[in-house]
């Protein structure tokens, strides 16, 4: 068992429950031990320093304390929470004023952070720590002849001075781990490309256009599905799906997963655990040939 | 070492449509790819057609996509692309239309530059101001960072060094996003005339006109500026900063000041990213009804976020956050 200090983020805990659910279920396959912690707040979504760059350090310094206080390094599941908490560790670790500034504030609620907290991603947990030899050995489905097209998203590699989990001009990661769960691989350009979700409500319209030519390109590449380390690209991809088909003029119909889902779905998890029926898209179709190929 | 140039090759007055064309080149040590196109051109095939001047990354004239991802020619080494990628595939920049091979019709991205007026306003040219966020003789609040602050905070403070290379409106989602958005570059700029104590920005009309539609708020924050100007700039970090100094200015009148502090007010009630809250305080009743469709579509998958949030355990220590900076709601 590994134990980690689970932060979810927002989303997985409000609309995306679904990735929350899948998380659990294959970190109890993988010997992944979640520490909750309910006291963690918001990290900002992204955007809390454009309201106030000293609130972003005290209240993510703040679950940063949380970890440190519990002996575990965060796990994360939201691209965007990643950087966020990233960030905000780089600038404790690295600019005194900050950190005592932060920790002025943590005192008055019993807290200190002295920077020995790490935060990585589940994608990277899985490949770095559990190892993909594991989790290879723990596929009771293959995913022979599907092809997953891999979405990362900006935050999960950019800006590569903080978040330095993967090439950021070729990164290989989640192709690794698609290939280690018996699925190939589909290349395209707009893998790393921005999902256009922090303009969802400022542009309704045209910021579905980066989701729309994402899944638009993927398609074009045969791909069945497409999976995501971030569950605000999901919202982009999955939920506004109709909305950027209409936008790019273009027709669109590709599930879209989070990734523990389709690692779960590999590791055995049913339609109904993996909570597959709150997707727009549906998955049904791809999960019955997966079923196929069972095994063990 | 033999390696093979995959070059983008595109002539309106003759091709139908774009195609691609491969060269063999051999490599030199220290080779550039700019180097190798020059080759390409003097040996193999003069038809071939792109930007340079300078070759030592200062004019920002030969910027192209090199294995998919926006660089200098002239500062990108040969052994490195191939050692990665194996080829030289070369693309004309993104979000910008072709004129011929790898050249590409800059006047958009230099009508934006125009557009936030790159220079220090003087007395008689202040920009009208015409949402008059500020009365008349109220001073825009300085900086809520210091220059050296924000320096440890990005890393550099060199906005004045950006050769207008178009590496970062290359990348751009924003501009993917919006074609109308300023961009990264203009809005560098935006910011570093902003900051300038010299500059007669009367009535904080910079910050004003930046926070107009297509302007700062419509960043998607995707961090490719960052991460690909070769002249270690941030665009976006200077966009947040901008974020930050309209809604300490109560300059928040676009819908994305308002997205901001609807996140920062959610999380002040609930320790929580509130998703209903924030769309109500970003874009009104209005706004939802309009994107009823998805609300409904999302709805129906019971993909609802709950109308009510539990706060978080230990919330009061979230209060403490607030209050000790000074930025709880002040109803006036
Ligand atoms: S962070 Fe903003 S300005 Fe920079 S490339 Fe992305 S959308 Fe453009
Ligand atoms: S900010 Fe950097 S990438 Fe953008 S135009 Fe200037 S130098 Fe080029
Ligand atoms: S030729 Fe001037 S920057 Fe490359």
């Amino acid at each position: 068992m590994i134990n980690y200090a689970y932060y979810p983020g927002c989303v997985a805990k409000e609309s995306g429950k679904e990735l929350d659910n899948s998380t659990r279920f294959i970190a109890e396959k993988l010997g992944i031990n979640l520490v909750d912690m309910p006291e963690a707040s918001c990290c900002g979504g992204g955007v809390i320093d454009g309201f106030d760059h000293n609130l972003k350090l005290y209240i993510n310094g703040r679950t940063l304390a949380l970890a440190e206080k519990l002996g575990y390094d965060i796990l994360t599941i939201c691209n965007t929470c990643t950087l966020t908490l990233s960030e905000v560790n780089e600038e404790l670790i690295n600019n005194p004023e900050a950190l005592k500034k932060t920790n002025d504030y943590l005192s008055k609620i019993g807290l200190k952070y002295s920077g020995k907290v790490k935060v990585k991603h589940l994608l990277y947990i899985v490949r770095d720590e559990i190892g993909l030899d594991k989790l290879k050995n723990a596929v009771t489905y293959s995913l022979d002849g599907v092809k997953v097209a891999p979405f990362y998203g900006c935050h999960i590699l950019r800006p590569s001075s903080v978040v330095k989990f993967d090439d950021v001009e070729n990164p290989s990661g989640f192709e690794e781990l698609i290939k280690a769960l018996g699925g190939e691989p589909v290349s395209y350009v707009r893998r790393t490309k921005c999902c256009g979700f922090q303009t969802i409500l400022v542009n309704e319209v045209t910021s579905t256009s980066l989701a729309g030519n994402a899944i638009y390109e993927a398609q074009q590449n045969k791909a069945d599905v497409m999976v995501t380390p971030c569950p605000l690209c999901h919202l982009s991809l999955d939920t506004y799906q109709g909305v950027a088909a209409m936008n790019i003029n273009k027709e669109l119909s590709l599930p879209i997963l989070h990734l523990p889902q389709l690692i779960g779905v590999a590791l055995g998890g049913s339609y109904a655990e993996m909570g597959f029926s709150r997707h727009n898209i549906s998955f049904r179709a791809v999960m019955s040939k997966i079923k196929q190929n069972k095994l063990k | 070492m033999e390696f093979t140039v995959k070059s983008y090759r595109f002539n309106p007055e003759i091709d139908e449509k774009p195609y691609y064309k491969e060269y063999v080149l051999n490599d030199f040590p220290g080779m550039t790819v700019l180097n190798a196109l020059m080759k390409v051109k003097a040996e193999l095939d003069g038809t071939l057609s792109f930007r340079r001047s300078c070759r030592s990354a200062i004019c920002g004239s030969c910027a192209m996509k090199i294995n998919g991802i926006t660089k200098l020619a002239c500062k990108t080494q040969i052994s490195s692309e191939i050692e990665k990628f194996g080829i030289i595939k070369v693309d004309p920049l993104g979000n910008m239309p072709i004129i011929k091979d790898l050249i590409v019709d800059q006047e958009a991205f230099f009508d934006k530059i125009k557009e936030i007026k790159p220079y220090l306003l003087g007395k008689k040219d202040y920009i009208e101001d015409d949402f008059k966020a500020l009365k008349d003789g109220e001073k825009i609040k300085q900086p809520v960072y210091y220059k050296t602050e924000f320096q440890t905070l990005t890393g550099n403070n060199d906005t004045p060094n950006c050769i207008l290379c178009e590496c970062c409106y290359s990348e751009c989602g924003g501009v993917v996003a919006n074609p109308k958005y300023l961009g990264p570059a203009a809005l560098a700029k935006l910011y570093r005339y902003s900051e300038d104590p010299r500059d007669n920005d009367k009535n904080g009309s910079r910050l004003v006109n930046g926070s107009k539609p297509a302007g700062m708020f419509d960043c998607v924050l995707c961090q490719a500026c960052e991460e690909f100007c070769p002249k270690g700039i941030s665009p976006v970090k200077t966009i947040v900063k901008m974020h930050e100094k309209a809604i300490k200015n109560s300059i928040t009148f676009s819908k994305g000041a308002k997205h901001i502090i609807g996140i920062a007010r959610s999380i002040q009630e609930t320790g929580r990213l509130d998703e209903i809250k924030v769309a109500v305080d970003s874009v009104g009743i209005s706004g939802i009804l309009n994107d009823l469709p998805v609300a409904i579509g999302a709805g129906l998958k019971g993909k609802m976020p709950p109308l009510r949030l539990k706060l978080i355990k230990d919330m009061e220590d979230i209060r403490v956050a607030f209050k000790d900076l000074n930025l709880e709601e002040k109803h006036d």
